[in-house]
Parts: structure tokens; C-alpha cells; sequence
């Protein structure tokens, strides 16, 4: 020790060396960066399940789609070469069946290749819908299966341990950075020394900080990049680059809270005190509290209304095409009256009817089913300026953007299967009123759902913003930690 | 001895600016989250029993028809709220409260709260019942955590033995003190708001609504007892105020905070739940072959829907192929539902390190708002719809498979339509949830003893070390 001489730059240096060896040697280290990368290891394996499960489901899907598709046209050749009894409901030939209990068809949404970071809403909204003639109220509020009591509870997932826990162990770590040198008596010693209190709160705090990012960044990030082949693109190393900039901010910005606390000069237990309850004011209550606003100040549609206008415009449609539904229905006994005729066919009109039925209670109840995506739209917004008052629902908005699992890139998948739902009926909206029967070529030209990802600019935007703004937040909170310690006597 | 100590403490703690603060904003929290949770039920139950009354209006009026098309538009029952539900939602946010009754399909619970909600609403929702199960513990921390070393460190617990004050009434002198605070803070809003609720509601329901807010408050009286013990005791073993700080809130955190996570993770590894995609194709593949079996035994044709069967026997080949399903559909159902009540019980289990996996089952249970009344609703819900398919279906063979190629063409009437009853759900009663939550609020009572013997037991040691 000796032998180093004091200038600016090396004080620093050496209280940083100083203070690991000391937190090396009493272990809190140790133990707190062990359980965090218990946490930060169970976390990622919680989002990798999900992730996987998920990538297991698109999959499934489509090879679905596949099979069905093949079916489809090995039974519409048969049909058509007059090889196979013709049982009325799955008749290929038939557009109407085509457009419903035949279609394979479904909209599905990919894991965005940094899923594993973030659950988020992916644990209860659909990544997949089956497309057919149906109401959208009969398929588009199909749900995920899972335990509503764990839906409750929430997931172990990486950024419940970024935004819950990390913050409580940047506090384990940094309640007493100045009250314990007091209560030890040893700030006093420290103070004779040619060193000022900034220099020794920054020492301090870097070695803390290093250790817990040093797991924190690298362990997921390393991890996703050996397992997720997907992962390694430019744009998601831009991605990764910009999680990275939001946990150090978020864990510096905890950090600076803790420094300023030191500075008041209270003892430890009342500075752990002040910490708790900052935290517990910020990444409990505020959110829960501005859940409850949004649902005040932008209310969602009442679903009962919702209830009462689908039965209402079921039994409008029903009394429409009342001809339709109650004609002779002699498929049964003559199924030759199926056949395929100079390409046309004759749509039983039972099912023309439930074809044009369907279609008019969803052009009736839109206006409502509009509402509803726009109020939450509108919410989602909300939550964006609300966001400001807490950085735990900042950064949990971010993070879910950075892993495609927030209620945006839903909404938008919801969007863009309702167009598709839309363009699969006007596919065959003409072929059923005008009898058209299908062809070999039409199978292979049917509608083709194509996911179009939301724009990167939008997404990359929203999240640096944010770590921008965290980045301030600690700074100013640092600057004004480290300058009450230089003005203020603190013993 | 006892009074005193419980009066000096109280006065101490009254005196001292953190239960002024934390215990204000608990009080705050607790009148808006009452007011909110009051306000949203009002509205939803008016809404629904309009709803629910029109609905069963439309379906009698809804003038001449065949019945396969009004099972078409068939019927919406809403799930009624609990009047609880305003102190516990429980599980009410993620599950739906809406059935839409329908020919040929297992009719689901729709239309879950959070799916019209932001990510904000997984932070969770503020509640009453949340707030009593995570903060009020942190409360009873904060201001508790130093009530036997702050004497020791101050010295004045040496006065204090000199003075022959026994170690029991010293414990519950001090635990007197602390649970007054709680009391002091939750008392007067809990019991003004469970005047209101008992007041507003029928008399028939009175009594059960009573009996469900005692046990609630049992539940919660050793759900706090518990804490408040803890606290003591680990405030007298701790070697100084800051250990024993340090020491309850990490266990706050790991016990409120992380545990129920870890145990929700842990029992989905333990009892898996299907992906959606698996459960839908396990429920079609099964309908089917049930459908298949039934419609060779009844018909001798080899598919559903065969050509082979005429058009005058489609009444009767409605009734086969829905009773076919059934069997399938409850099987399915019944499994699923049964993986999700397992997973519970096994997260019980959890409550002997975390309390809090306990209590919340057994709050939501009292309040009505867990998954054991919710299955109990969608139940009642399908019933109801099996109810209107059979009267349709008995309806077609009478009348509609005599008509042959005219099978459509026939239409009933109000006459039929009036043969349906209307839905009408009766809450579970309060045995219902005592008996699938006893062994709760067993547990949480065995944690409350055992919180008092580690008490006793760390104020009888020798306490001046």
C-alpha cells in the first residue's frame, strides 16, 4: 500500500481496489452476486420456456396449415374427377366449406428474436388465430390456456429480477455506503485523509456496480446469442446494445438514490428504511396506483355492451336471410346435386347463409370492436407519460418492447389478422354468391398471411428514449448525491 | 405489567413519524382502492343483470324459428360478482366473465378484464386484500423491527428486568402495541365498509356475506399475528437494530415478493398446462372419435354427417352427435381444470416459508373470487346450454324429421322457446369455500403458533447479551 503515491486519477483506483477487497473478504458480496445470478439464470430459463413453447406453437401451426392444405387438394382432385362420395360439409369443391370448416388457415405472429428476455403479455394473448368465415366475437377472444392463478401471481421471468429485484439488491449493497464507515468509526479517518467524500462515494459505488452488472448484462445476452441462432442479427445486436444501456441505467439510477440517501448522514437502519420505501413507492405502489388511473381515465368498452349488440346482430342477421336458412335441404338424400358443373356449384343455402350472416354481424359490431382496440391504444399511451413518475414501469415498458411481448406488438398482430380475416372473406364472398366452384388453382392461390413486423425505427425509438431519459435521471441524481457531499459536512 | 408496556409502546410508536407516514398512505391506498372496487361492481352488476334479463327477453320474443338457428344465436349468462369481490378480485381480472351459450361448441368463459388492459396490469391490482397481504406486513416491519433491540441498545431493557418485568408480558405488552397500530390503521375502514356491504345486500344473503367476512377476518388476524410475532422475535434474537431490519425485510421480500413466483413456476414444471394448440387438438380429436363411435352405433354410417343418413333423421343425429361430445368435453375440461386446482394445492404447500401463498388462496376463496367458484359458474353456464340443446334437439325429432327435404322449413315458436328456463346462478355458499380452503387457513394458523413459540422462545433467553 505503501508504495502508491496519491494523485486524482489513482485515489480512485485505489479506493475501488480497497473496497473489493473488503467486500470480497466479508462475502456480502459474494452472496449478493450469487443469488442474483441464481435469479438472473432462473429468469432467463423461465423466458426461454416460454419462448420455446411458443416457437413450438407457430410450428405446430403451420405444419397443420401444410397438412390440411394437402388434404385439401388430394380431396378436391378426387372430387372433381368424380371419385369420392360427397358428404356435404367437407365438400373442397365447395367455397363455402373451404372458407370455413375445410380452411387451414391461421395468422400467426413469431417470437421476436429477443422473446426470452421478457414474458410479458405472451402468456395471455394468442400468437396465433385460426382464419375462417366465423365471427370475429367467436375467435378473436380465444385466449392463451394458463392457470388464472398464476396469471395472478406473475412470472419468474429476466425482467421481474431487472425491474423487482435488482433494485433490492443495489440497496442490500449500497444502503450504508457512508453510515457504516461512522458507525465504524472510520469515515473520520477517511476524512484526514487527502480524499474527498465524492471520490470515496464514486469508488464505492463502482465496485459495486461493476459486480452486479458484470452478471446482469453479459449472462443473458451471452446465453441468448449460444442458443438462439436468431439473435445474432445486426439489428438485435442494436437491440441488445440498448438493454444493455437500460439495466446499467436503471441499476446506476438505483445507485445514485443510495448515495444520496448516505448523504443526509443518518444511520443505516433508517437509510435501509428510506430505500425500502422508495422502492416500495415506486415499483409497488405507483404502478398499481396509475393501473387503476388508466382504467379510470380511459376506460375499456363494457364487454356487456359488446354481449348485448352480438345477440342483437346475430338475430337481425338470422331474420335477414331467413329464405336462406329455412330452404330445402336435399344434399342429403341426393348428393349427386353436389357435383361440379362447368366449374360451378351449387352452395347449399344453409351455408350461403351462415357465410353472409357471419359477415354482416361482424360489419355491424365493428364500430364497437374499434373502440375497444382504440381505448387501448389510448391507454398504452397513457401509460407512456404515466410511465415518468416511476422508473420500474419505465423500464418494464421497454423491456417488454425489446422482447416483442408488449401489448403494441399484440394489438398490431390483432390489426393485421382482422385485415387478413377480411381479405379471406372477400376471397370468397363472389365464388359463394355466384356458385363458383373451386379449382385445382384456386387452392393454390388462396389468401397467404403474411406478418409484417413493426417498423424497427418505432421500436428503437421508444426504447432509447427511455434509456436516455433513466440515464439523466441518474445522472442528475448522482450529480446532486455527489455535490451535497462535497458542500455539507456529513459527520 | 402487560398494560403498561402495551401503553408505553403504543404511545412510543404513536409518537414516532413512521407510522404516521406509512400508515397514512396505507389508509389512503386502502379508501381509493375500496372506492374504485365499489364503483366498478356497482357498474358491472347493474349492467349485467340488464344484460342477462334482456338477453332471456330476446330469446322469448324472438318470434318463429327453426330451433337449430336460434341455438345459433342462443344465449349470453354473465358471471354475478361477488360482493367481496371489492375487497379481493382474486383471479378476477384473468378470467372472463361472459358466456355466450351456442349450438355445438363448449361454451368458455370470455372476455377476461385484462386482456383490455395495458402490461401496467401485470404490477397488479390495487385492492384492499392486496394491500393488507403485502404491505401491512412492511408496515408492521417498519415499525417494529427495533421494539426489543432499540431497548437493549438505549439500555433502558435492563431497567426494564431490573424492574421484574416478566418476559411474557414483556412480549405481549410490546405485541399488544404493535397490533393496535395495525388495528388502529385497518379497524375502523374494515368495519365501516363491511357495515356497508352486509347493509346493501338482501336479507336472504346477509347471514352467508357475515360468515364469509368473520373467516376472512380470522384469516387475516393470523396473517398479521403472525408478522407481528416474527417481528418481535427476530427484533429480540438480532444482534442490533440493523440486523434485525435487514433480516425481516429480506424475508419480506423473499416470502411476499418472490415466492409466489418461484411457486407458480415451480408447480407449472410439476402439473404442465397444454398449450392452447394441444388442448384444442386433444378436445377435436377426441369429439370426433366420440362423434365417429356414436354415429356408426346409431346410424351404422361411417362418418358424422354421412350421406347415408336422410335428412329426416338429422333431429335425432343432432341429439347423438352433442351427447357424443359431451363426454369428451367434460373429460377434456374436467382435466384441465383439475391441472390448474392441483397446481394450486400444491403452491400451498408454499405457505409454510411464504404465508402470504396461504392467505391469498384463502382470501380469495371467502371473497368468492377463486378458481374453485369460477369452475363452479362455467359449470352451471354449460348445463344451461346442454339444457337448450336437448329441449332443440327433442323439438327437431318431434317435428322437423318429419318434414324430410323440408327439415328447414319448420319453424317453432314462443311456446318453445318459453320451455327454456332462465339461467339463473346461485353463488356457492360459504361450506362451499370453507371446504376447499380449510387446510389454509390450517396452515396459517399452525404458522401463527409457530411464530409465537419463536417468540417466547427468543424473549426467554437471557436478553442482555
Amino acid at each position: 500500500m505503501k508504495t502508491m503515491q496519491p494523485r486524482p486519477l489513482s485515489t480512485l483506483s485505489l479506493i475501488v481496489l480497497h473496497e473489493a477487497r473488503i467486500l470480497v473478504r466479508d462475502r456480502t458480496l459474494l452472496l449478493v452476486c450469487c443469488v442474483l445470478a441464481l435469479m438472473v439464470g432462473y429468469g432467463l430459463f423461465v423466458g426461454l420456456a416460454q419462448a420455446t413453447l411458443r416457437d413450438r406453437m407457430v410450428a405446430q401451426v403451420l405444419k397443420h396449415q401444410q397438412e390440411t392444405q394437402t388434404a385439401n387438394s388430394g380431396m378436391l382432385q378426387s372430387v372433381l374427377a368424380g371419385q369420392t362420395a360427397l358428404i356435404p360439409f367437407s365438400n373442397p369443391a365447395n367455397p363455402a366449406a373451404m372458407a370455413g370448416t375445410l380452411s387451414g388457415r391461421y395468422a400467426t405472429m413469431p417470437n421476436a428474436p429477443l422473446a426470452a428476455l421478457a414474458i410479458g403479455q405472451s402468456d395471455m394473448m394468442p400468437n396465433y388465430y385460426r382464419i375462417t368465415y366465423l365471427s370475429k366475437v367467436q375467435f378473436m377472444y380465444d385466449t392463451e390456456i394458463e392457470n388464472p392463478w398464476n396469471l395472478l401471481s406473475g412470472h419468474f421471468d429476466l425482467a421481474f429480477v431487472i425491474v423487482f429485484v435488482l433494485p433490492l439488491l443495489v440497496t442490500t449493497l449500497g444502503y450504508n455506503l457512508l453510515s457504516a464507515e461512522r458507525e465504524h468509526g472510520t469515515l473520520r479517518m477517511l476524512c484526514s485523509q487527502p480524499l474527498s467524500i465524492a471520490t470515496l462515494m464514486t469508488g464505492k459505488v463502482i465496485v459495486r456496480m461493476l459486480a452486479l452488472l458484470a452478471i446482469a448484462i453479459p449472462v443473458p445476452l451471452v446465453v441468448l446469442l449460444l442458443i438462439r441462432p436468431e439473435a445474432r442479427g445486426a439489428e438485435q445486436l442494436v437491440l441488445m446494445l440498448s438493454w444493455s444501456a437500460l439495466v446499467a441505467a436503471y441499476t446506476l439510477s438505483w445507485f445514485a438514490v443510495a448515495a444520496l440517501v448516505n448523504t443526509v448522514g443518518l444511520s443505516s437502519s433508517t437509510n435501509a428504511l428510506i430505500m425500502v420505501a422508495l422502492w416500495t413507492i415506486l415499483v409497488l405502489i405507483l404502478p398499481v396506483t396509475m393501473n387503476l388511473a388508466v382504467g379510470l381515465v380511459s376506460p375499456a368498452p363494457s364487454r356487456t355492451e359488446l354481449a348485448n349488440r352480438t345477440r342483437v346482430a346475430t338475430a337481425e342477421s338470422l331474420r335477414e336471410y331467413e329464405d336462406l336458412y329455412s330452404a330445402d335441404y336435399r344434399y342429403a338424400s341426393d348428393p349427386e346435386a353436389l357435383l361440379v358443373k362447368n366449374e360451378r356449384i351449387e352452395v347449399p343455402s344453409r351455408m350461403r347463409a351462415f357465410f353472409l350472416a357471419k359477415q354482416k354481424v361482424d360489419e355491424r359490431i365493428e364500430p364497437l370492436l374499434k373502440h375497444f382496440d382504440q381505448q387501448l391504444l389510448q391507454q398504452q399511451k397513457l401509460v407512456d407519460r404515466l410511465s415518468l413518475l416511476s422508473p420500474a414501469m419505465l423500464v418494464n415498458e421497454a423491456l417488454t418492447s425489446i422482447a416483442g411481448t408488449d401489448s403494441r406488438r399484440f394489438l398490431a398482430f390483432k390489426d393485421q389478422t382482422e385485415a387478413f380475416h377480411k381479405e379471406w372473406r372477400q376471397y370468397f364472398s363472389p365464388r359463394i354468391l355466384e356458385s363458383r366452384a373451386m379449382t385445382m388453382r384456386d387452392l393454390s392461390s388462396l389468401p397467404r398471411w403474411h406478418w409484417i413486423e413493426m417498423p424497427g425505427s418505432e421500436i428503437r425509438w421508444s426504447i432509447w428514449w427511455r434509456a436516455i431519459l433513466m440515464l439523466a435521471l441518474a445522472s442528475v441524481l448522482g450529480g446532486l448525491a455527489l455535490a451535497r457531499s462535497s458542500r455539507r459536512s456529513i459527520e | 405489567m402487560f398494560a403498561i408496556i402495551a401503553a408505553k409502546d403504543l404511545r412510543v410508536l404513536t409518537r414516532d413519524g413512521r407510522l404516521l407516514w406509512a400508515g397514512g398512505l396505507v389508509v389512503i391506498l386502502m379508501l381509493v382502492a375500496l372506492a374504485a372496487g365499489w364503483n366498478r361492481q356497482v357498474q358491472l352488476n347493474s349492467e349485467r343483470s340488464a344484460g342477462q334479463a334482456l338477453d332471456y327477453d330476446a330469446w322469448l320474443h324472438q318470434g318463429y324459428r327453426h330451433p337449430h338457428d336460434a341455438a345459433e344465436q342462443g344465449m349470453h349468462v354473465f358471471k354475478p360478482e361477488p360482493s367481496l369481490a371489492v375487497f379481493d378480485p382474486g383471479i378476477g381480472p384473468f378470467v372472463g366473465s361472459t358466456v355466450w351459450l351456442q349450438a355445438h361448441r363448449q361454451s368458455e368463459v370470455k372476455f377476461r378484464p385484462a386482456q383490455d388492459a395495458t402490461g401496467l396490469q401485470r404490477f397488479g391490482e390495487l385492492s384492499p386484500a392486496w394491500l393488507l397481504q403485502v404491505l401491512l406486513p412492511l408496515l408492521i416491519i417498519v415499525i417494529g423491527f427495533n421494539s426489543v433491540s432499540d431497548e437493549r441498545e438505549r439500555g433502558t431493557l435492563r431497567q426494564l428486568l431490573s424492574l421484574g418485568a416478566p418476559a411474557r408480558s414483556l412480549l405481549y405488552g410490546k405485541a399488544a402495541a404493535l397490533a393496535s397500530c395495525v388495528g388502529i390503521l385497518i379497524a375502523p375502514v374494515g368495519l365501516a365498509f363491511a357495515v356497508l356491504i352486509v347493509a346493501r345486500l338482501p336479507a336472504g344473503e346477509r347471514v352467508d356475506v357475515v360468515y364469509r367476512i368473520a373467516w376472512l377476518a380470522a384469516g387475516y388476524g393470523l396473517y398479521l399475528g403472525f408478522f407481528v410475532f416474527l417481528t418481535l422475535a427476530v427484533s429480540a434474537l438480532a444482534r442490533s437494530s440493523r440486523t434485525s431490519l435487514v433480516l425481516l425485510l429480506g424475508f419480506w421480500v423473499a416470502a411476499t415478493l418472490i415466492a409466489p413466483r418461484t411457486a407458480s413456476e415451480a408447480t407449472n414444471l410439476l402439473h404442465p398446462t397444454p398449450s392452447r394448440l394441444d388442448f384444442d387438438n386433444q378436445l377435436a380429436h377426441d369429439v370426433a372419435d366420440a362423434g365417429r363411435k356414436a354415429w356408426s352405433t346409431h346410424f351404422g354410417a361411417r362418418t358424422p354427417w354421412d350421406p347415408s343418413v336422410p335428412l329426416s333423421k338429422w333431429g335425432a343425429a343432432l341429439k347423438v352427435d352433442d351427447e357424443a361430445g359431451y363426454g369428451a368435453l367434460d373429460e377434456n375440461f374436467g382435466r384441465l381444470w383439475d391441472t390448474f386446482e392441483r397446481q394450486q394445492r400444491a403452491q400451498e404447500w408454499v405457505g409454510l416459508v411464504a404465508p402470504v401463498v396461504a392467505l391469498r388462496g384463502f382470501s380469495m376463496g371467502l371473497a368468492g373470487t377463486d378458481f374453485s367458484q369460477h369452475r363452479d359458474f362455467s359449470t352451471a353456464a354449460e348445463a344451461q346450454r346442454r339444457k337448450i340443446q336437448n329441449i332443440v334437439s327433442e323439438d327437431l325429432i318431434e317435428h322437423a324429421d318429419r318434414l324430410g327435404n323440408a327439415h328447414f322449413t319448420y319453424k317453432a315458436g314462443p311456446e318453445l322457446w318459453a320451455t327454456v328456463p332462465q339461467f339463473k346462478y346461485e353463488l356457492p355458499s360459504v361450506s362451499f369455500a370453507l371446504a376447499h380452503h380449510w387446510a389454509s387457513l390450517a396452515l396459517l394458523a399452525v404458522m401463527f403458533c409457530l411464530s409465537v413459540a419463536l417468540a417466547q422462545f427468543a424473549l426467554s433467553r437471557p436478553l442482555m447479551r
